[in-house]
């Protein structure tokens, strides 16, 4: 049996993302909704988190910096684009610095759209996100079987 | 019996305390931990997560990719988790107080030395100030063992001389905490400093969003963050074990009594946990020192002296 | 008692050999066959007293008494000489008020105070003279290869003083010897006279101004000492009547009241020695000699001597309040205060002499307690002392010359710059305060002892300072285990000899640690027997040998388990995007390069020396004012 999609720990990064979507993010994770009831905390390290949220495009500026938070997430790992920005661009696609959604930078697991996205979402995206962690983690495991 | 044969006893009474503290010891303290976060969220209004939770996490932990920072690192923590064992079964096995509490402070070195090996600055940061943490509690409990040496010395039926040795508790006419209570007081306020709990988790918070990431365990992933979950659960189960000393006398039925007491103190560090904000190391070494000093001294100058 | 004069002449011959023969390779030949033997003839003689009690040996020669008059006329003259030349008045005037008082004891008193047994052997000797024999030779052959790099370091055309220097170390060997085999308590003092010549000779090595400023000042305070004990020599003249020291150590025993003041004389000279507040700063000074020399001075001579004394006396103390009370406080603050000012110190050998300063500290009030569990601790925390500090001397000596600092800032990634010397390093810093080692297992000891005693005053000093060392000790430690990317290693030109005693000392360490159970039965009880009559050993036996199993599982640790990882490595979080991990370099929000850094920290505003040194100098001197002055009284009523 897999643990991961019990402890799904999470990271947040804000890209271009206008606030909206990072208040509900942490709204989110706030008594209101508790998050923690799905085993779900915020590290803020990518080191130690499995989910990792980003809200808001990607620019020129951030790319490498969303690159580098996901290289340094530890498999198995997933990635959740919150709010219609992260999704797509949003309504800032055709400014002169945003090269897009999360997924021209990294792999996206789960799109949760919104502007901003709702907590509800959010939490539905988690879930989601946590059925593709224990996938992922499954495969991992077997992986190393299969090395070993 | 003669002494060779005594030692001998002793020795193996120690090994077979250290094997059932190893295995023990993670179920107890992985229990407290998920009551904690139960009791937090409730605190908050909250619903909270399920009691085994922290199990849940740290399965999560060694199920993920083994990841590391340098070479040496996983062989630090694992040392300072052997040697929390260690320190565990000396104590519970009824060993020597002063050896549980060198043990546990070598832990604690290795700890910070597998922190500071990964020269990230931010767990760099956070070992200076656990560094620093230790030397805030350790004088406190230095004067704890004294002083349950003395009390020991004033409560046994025998009379005359004390003794460090843990087991002795049995053989008492009433509690330590009778003649030591300032020494407990003291204890108190400094077991919040070791469980790193709010206002004094200065070296690393259990919660996101702080200065330094999360302080010592930044740079610590995957399977080495699962030890050292482990090891807190070990070192959780220790402190308690010294708390509820305080209150153990006469037989093994007051074990109830020793265990009642070590729930209430958690339950009230966890409440100051959810109600203090962190304070600056200024505060922390001063007012721990100068607790160890009025609370340690006055009651040790009064069993030497009266 | 062959062996004991073989021990006290051979050193001192290696040295004039070491002196005359001025050619390299002929030194080395010497220095290592010198160092050879003589730490043979300590094991030999050691194995032939195993567990002995007090065994006297007769002799007495007035040749030896004239011969001891002469060496103290000699060491007065060259003192002064130097005086002199560098125009110091105060340490002239010392030195010549010191040569009045022997020749005046020595004329007056000398002939009437005959002692028929000069020498003795016990088991406290015993462990000095292992300590002398293996760390001081082990120290001498250090000074082989380190000596060559300092030469090498010299500037061009420098005058090659080597075998000065080497002749001074030899010499001090032999002065340690006599300090410990002498029963004749004039014959001591000739031994405590040379020590202290012979350091201010090495301190003031070098020759340059800070140097020779802190070479006076070492023979100021300790010609200050000399005269204490050259006092004492003179009470025991005219009030004890007579000059060997076990007569006056049960006299002491039988009647405090009759030697008090020259036991208060003694203890200052003790203190004096072995550098406690308000002495400190002489052994701080003595930093700036060449590295061995620090060794020598901290690890087995010098101080050795002074808290040598000190415990020899302890039984004395055990019955005398007055010296009792000054010798324990003076040591306590001195423990407390030097373990403070040890954080804020970022120069590793300042920090190591603060913590030398600090341990003699908590000797010196372990004998002051006097009792036998007292005594046992401190026996054992000057053998650990002895053992771990020279380690850690030899590391930080051969540091110094492969990464140009002794500044612990800057020995970061010294794991990996110099990965033997570093665990090597490590290894001497556990050793220095951490359970289970044999200085941690001493401590508990002592903690035990001042217990047993009710001295609260003593364990909360105990308490803090503990605390402190731990601050001190391990932020350096911390330093050291860094490891980021692949620095150059350079280690591997560190010379043999030096390799050699770093990793005698690192085994004697290990293996001291280890069989300290055994130690204690075979050379520390049968002291504490002898003198007190009852066994001093308040750790159980069981604990010992938990604590023996701990040292095998650091060890193993430290020098096998580490860096054997087989998992992927990754960079570190850098709050961003990073550029370089080695160099902790990450691109700021202006698309720059910015560093990261970290300092440890020294609180120079809470434990700095400013605040901390003038209330030890203070308090402790007017403490010894007060003893001596109730001594005084105390004479006078009789």
């Amino acid at each position: 049996m897999a643990y991961s999609g019990k402890s799904p720990w999470v990271i947040h990064y804000d890209g271009s993302s206008c606030n909206g979507c990072d208040i509900e993010v942490l709204a989110t994770l706030c008594p209101g909704f508790d998050g923690e009831r799905f085993g779900v905390v915020n590290t803020g390290n990518p080191k130690h988190a499995d989910i990792f949220l980003v809200t808001g495009s990607v620019n020129e500026q951030n790319i490498d910096v969303v690159r580098q938070i996901y290289d340094q997430m530890v498999e198995p790992k997933v990635v959740v684009a919150c709010g219609i920005c992260a999704c797509s661009g949003g309504i800032f696609h055709d400014c002169y610095n945003v090269i897009g959604g999360v997924d021209q930078a990294i792999p996206v697991d789960v799109y949760a759209p919104g502007c901003a996205v709702r907590p509800e979402t959010l939490i539905d995206a988690i879930v989601a996100g946590v059925a593709v962690l224990d996938e992922k983690a499954e495969k991992l495991k077997s992986e190393k079987k299969g090395r070993a | 019996m003669d002494i060779q044969g005594f030692a001998i006893q002793g020795f193996v009474a120690v090994v077979i305390g250290i094997i059932a503290f190893a295995v023990l010891a993670p179920v107890v303290g992985c229990l407290l931990a998920g009551v904690d976060r139960v009791l937090s969220a409730r605190m908050q209004g909250r619903v909270g997560p399920p009691l085994l939770q922290p199990y849940y996490d740290v399965r999560k932990l060694f199920e993920k990719e083994g990841v590391t920072v340098n070479g040496v690192q996983d062989a630090y923590v694992i040392c300072a988790l052997i040697f929390a064992i260690i320190a565990g079964g000396i104590f519970f096995s009824g060993g020597n107080l002063l050896m549980c509490v060198f043990v546990i402070t070598l832990s604690s070195l290795f700890f910070i030395i597998a922190a500071y090996s990964s020269r990230s600055p931010y767990a760099e940061l956070g070992a200076a100030r656990e560094t620093l943490q230790v030397m805030s509690y350790e004088p406190m409990v230095l004067l704890f063992s004294v002083a349950f040496y003395m009390a020991t010395a004033a409560l046994l039926p025998f009379g005359g001389w004390g003794t460090f040795d843990v087991s002795a508790v049995f053989a008492l006419d009433a509690p330590v905490i009778v003649c030591i209570w300032p020494v407990f007081l003291g204890l108190m306020f400094i077991l919040t400093i070791k469980l790193r709990k709010s206002p004094f988790d200065l070296s690393m918070s259990h919660h996101a969003h702080q200065e330094i990431v999360r302080g010592m365990t930044t740079e610590m992933s995957g399977s080495t963050l699962g030890l050292v979950e482990i090891l807190h659960w070990c070192e959780n189960v220790l402190f308690l074990g010294w708390i509820g000393l305080f209150f153990v006398w006469g037989g093994p039925v007051t074990l109830i009594v020793g265990v009642v007491a070590a729930l209430a103190a958690y339950f009230l560090e966890i409440l100051i946990d959810n109600n203090f904000a962190r304070v600056k190391w200024q505060f922390m070494l001063k007012s721990a020192w100068a607790v160890a000093l009025v609370a340690g001294g006055i009651n040790l100058a009064v069993l030497a002296f009266l | 008692m062959e062996m004991l004069l073989f021990l006290m002449a051979f050193p001192a011959l290696i040295a004039v050999l070491v002196y005359v023969i001025r050619n390299d390779a002929a030194r080395n030949v010497l220095v290592v066959a010198g160092a050879a033997v003589t730490a043979a003839a300590s094991i030999a003689l050691a194995c032939m007293h195993l567990g002995t009690g007090l065994v006297l040996f007769e002799c007495s020669s007035a040749v030896a008494d004239a011969a001891c008059t002469v060496v103290s006329c000699i060491c007065v003259i060259v003192i002064v000489a130097f005086a002199v030349r560098h125009a110091n008045a105060l340490a002239g005037v010392l030195a010549l008020v010191q040569i009045v008082v022997v020749l005046y004891v020595e004329f007056a008193f000398a002939h009437d105070m005959e002692v028929s047994h000069g020498l003795y052997v016990d088991s406290l000797t015993i462990m000095m003279v292992l300590i002398i024999g293996i760390i001081g030779s082990g120290i001498c052959v250090y000074a082989l290869g380190y000596m060559k790099d300092f030469q090498a370091h010299e500037p061009e055309g420098a005058k090659d003083r080597r075998p000065l220097f080497f002749a001074l170390m030899f010499i001090f060997l032999s002065a340690m010897y006599v300090i410990v085999f002498s029963n004749n308590m004039a014959w001591m003092f000739t031994g405590w006279e040379v020590t202290t010549l012979c350091s201010f000779l090495l301190i003031g090595y070098t020759r340059t101004e800070e140097a020779i400023r802190n070479a006076f000042r070492q023979i100021v305070m300790n010609l200050a000492g000399g005269i204490g004990f050259i006092l004492a020599l003179l009470l025991c003249a005219t009030q004890v009547g007579t000059f060997s020291l076990h007569e006056f150590i049960e006299i002491g025993i039988a009647n405090p009241a009759l030697v008090l003041l020259a036991v208060v004389c003694l203890a200052f000279a003790g203190i004096t020695k072995a550098a406690q507040m308000p002495f400190q700063t002489w052994l701080l000074g003595a930093m700036v000699a060449p590295t061995p020399t620090s060794a020598l001075l901290h690890s087995s001579t010098m101080v050795k001597a002074g808290v040598f004394l000190l415990v020899k006396l302890a039984p004395c103390f055990l019955v005398s309040p007055v010296p009792s009370v000054m010798v324990m406080l003076v040591g306590s603050i001195t423990f407390l205060l030097c373990s403070f000012m040890a954080i804020s110190q970022t120069n590793a050998k300042r920090v190591l002499a603060y913590s030398t300063i600090a341990n003699l500290g908590l000797i010196t009030a372990c004998a002051g307690v006097g009792t036998p569990e007292a005594v046992w601790a401190a026996t054992f925390l000057i053998l650990f002392h002895a053992i771990a500090k020279s380690l850690l001397f030899l590391c930080v000596g051969t540091a110094e010359h492969h990464i140009g600092s002794r500044d612990i800032e800057d020995m970061d990634l010294l794991f990996e710059r110099m990965p033997r010397l570093a665990r090597f390093m490590m290894l001497g810093i556990m050793g220095m305060f951490i359970a289970p080692f044999g200085m941690l297992v001493a401590k508990w000891a002592t903690l035990v002892s001042f217990v047993q005693m009710d001295q609260v005053a003593l364990i909360i000093i105990l308490a803090f300072g503990s605390a402190a060392t731990f601050m001190f000790w391990a932020k350096w430690m911390g330093k050291l285990a860094g490891i980021a990317g692949d620095p150059e290693n350079v280690e591997r030109d560190v010379t043999s000899s030096e390799w050699a005693s770093i990793l005698l000392m690192a085994i004697l360490l290990v293996a001291a640690c280890v069989l300290l159970p055994v130690i204690s039965a075979t050379m520390v009880e049968p002291y504490v027997i002898s003198v007190f009559g009852m066994a001093g050993q308040d750790i159980a036996a069981d604990n010992l040998w938990i604590g023996s199993v701990c040292v095998c599982v650091v060890v193993i640790a430290l020098f096998c388990g580490l860096g054997r990882s087989k998992k992927r490595t990754v960079g570190v979080y850098l709050s961003g995007v990073s550029r370089d991990d080695a160099t902790r370099a990450f691109q700021n929000s202006l698309s720059d390069e910015s560093l990261a850094t970290a300092r440890n920290w020294y609180m120079e505003d809470v434990f700095g020396e400013k605040r901390m040194a003038p209330v030890g100098v203070v308090f402790n001197s007017v403490l010894m004012a007060a003893a001596a002055l109730l001594a005084l009284c105390g004479v006078a009523l009789v």
